[in-house]
């Protein structure tokens, strides 16, 4: 399975260079205080593994994988590990690049603002990640990324029309006690929701045909 | 064992249902005496594989194959790996969607020979490549059944490849094995007869398989030359190819 790992990095090393620019160039942006160094990057990152997908779709991979040693499910697996390695680096740099640049900017430094930003970004991008990757392995690329955007969309109008009809306020209100615990909280949801995920997609993959 | 037919006559999707790449056959497959719908895993360690369509990520470069194969098989031999790559002259840190078609070939064979597999299966593996190539190729396949411990099984068009390294051979139409034989059977026992059509009359129906008639005479599969030959008085005996055997079994009529 390491091998599928490495073979996804191996896939995106020409990306690093694009993914090097964009992070000096947003970083001297956060620096002027004109952009927000968080969300972007470790956003991208799971674009870029996303894209892997679609090499793999094109050059007929995965019919080949299946022929490997326990190919259908290492594949799988490694892929979410990929990707996750993936926005735990990029998470890491750009967490250490905003701790650097607010100290320098201001001499002192908010720790718990910057941390629950990294732990906010950590949280949307493996959320991204789990919806993508069951829609991915059941639908292909293509059809996953308009099924998204579909379902995000759709989300999106059901959300304006309940939030004309009740306060969405009040149902804030009613999470507010839970804001303490939100450290802990997080982190055991994307955990459940990775399994969830992991699950879904890898029974897809074991049964699917190439 | 050679496996041959036509375009569209169920091949590749054997290969695919031997390789667990489709789930819906019925019937067993078993490889080294396992169920591969159970126990793949076991099986995957062991063999070696070449599908038809091309199948790495053509971004990647040999280099990365070896890196990424080296952490998948147990038994990957870097040593072998680039041994073959310097043979075939092929470049080390080229992206794949540099190379040949025939040159990306000669990499998906060595990918399936670099980790020592005692079972190749292999989708058209000589297709795309020169003559020297597939000479080379031919020569490696050679080596590696010259043991006796290993095997191959090797779908193809160009049947004189098979002619050159099967043991038997099997001959699909339609999704149905048409005949397997040994392939000394079928090239010294098979043969084709060329008759008029007076001659053809006068063969009786049971002692020719199928034949096929041309503009200016019949062809008539048989399978046992030396019994036709006592028999019947025709001289255009000619030994039979697997492609004249092909030939005559989908065309000909009984």
């Amino acid at each position: 399975m390491l091998g599928l790992i490495k073979k996804d990095f191996l896939m995106i090393k020409s990306n690093f260079k694009t993914l090097a620019i964009i992070f000096v160039v947003y970083a001297v942006m956060a620096f002027q205080g004109q952009m927000d160094l968080s969300f972007i990057l470790p956003f991208m990152s799971v674009m870029i593994m996303i894209s892997t997908f679609s090499y793999e779709e094109f050059n007929k991979w995965n019919a080949y994988a299946c022929t490997l040693p326990n190919g259908r499910e290492n594949t799988v697996k490694a892929k979410y590990i990929s990707t996750i390695l993936m926005i735990v680096i990029v998470t890491f740099i750009v967490t250490i690049t905003t701790f650097l640049i607010t100290y320098t900017k201001d001499n002192t430094i908010n720790y718990e603002s910057i941390l629950s930003t990294m732990l906010g970004t950590f949280f949307a991008t493996v959320l991204l990640q789990s919806f993508m990757y069951p829609a991915i392995y059941k639908l292909g690329v293509e059809k996953a990324r308009i099924g998204i955007f579909v379902v995000v969309f759709g989300l999106g109008i059901i959300g304006a029309l309940v939030s004309k009809i009740y306060d969405l306020k009040k149902v804030l209100a009613l999470l507010k006690p839970l804001e303490n615990y939100v450290i802990f909280i997080i982190p055991i949801f994307m955990i459940v929701m990775l399994y969830i995920s992991y699950t879904i997609s890898k029974k897809t993959n074991l049964k699917k045909e190439f | 064992m050679g496996f041959i037919g036509e375009n569209g006559a169920g091949k590749t999707t054997t290969i695919k249902a031997i390789l667990d790449i489709i789930k819906e056959f019925s019937g067993d497959i078993k490889i080294f005496g396992l169920d591969v719908k159970k126990e793949m895993s076991k099986v995957q360690e062991n063999i070696g594989v070449v599908l038809d369509d091309m199948f790495f990520p053509e971004i990647l470069t040999p280099n990365d194959l070896n890196t990424v194969m080296k952490g998948i098989y147990k038994n990957w031999d870097s040593n072998l790996y680039f041994k073959y790559l310097q043979e075939f002259s092929l470049p080390k840190d080229k992206q794949i969607k540099i190379l040949s078609k025939g040159m990306r070939k000669k990499l998906e064979i060595i990918v399936s020979l670099s980790h020592h597999p005692k079972f190749l299966i292999l989708d058209e593996p000589t297709s795309g490549l020169d003559p020297i190539a597939r000479n080379d190729v031919i020569k490696i396949f050679q080596d590696f059944i010259e043991n006796g411990e290993c095997s191959i099984f090797f779908s193809s068009h160009i049947t004189t490849d098979l002619e050159h390294i099967a043991d038997y051979i099997t001959f699909i139409n339609n999704g149905e094995i048409v005949l397997s034989k040994t392939c000394d059977e079928l090239l010294n026992d098979y043969a084709v007869v060329k008759c008029t059509e007076k001659e053809f009359k006068m063969i009786d129906k049971n002692d020719y398989m199928k034949y096929l008639k041309t503009n200016h005479e019949y062809e008539c599969l048989i399978e046992n030359k030396k019994t036709f030959k006592i028999k019947y008085k025709i001289t255009t005996i000619d030994n039979a190819s697997l492609e004249s055997i092909m030939l005559i079994m989908i065309k000909g009529e009984k």
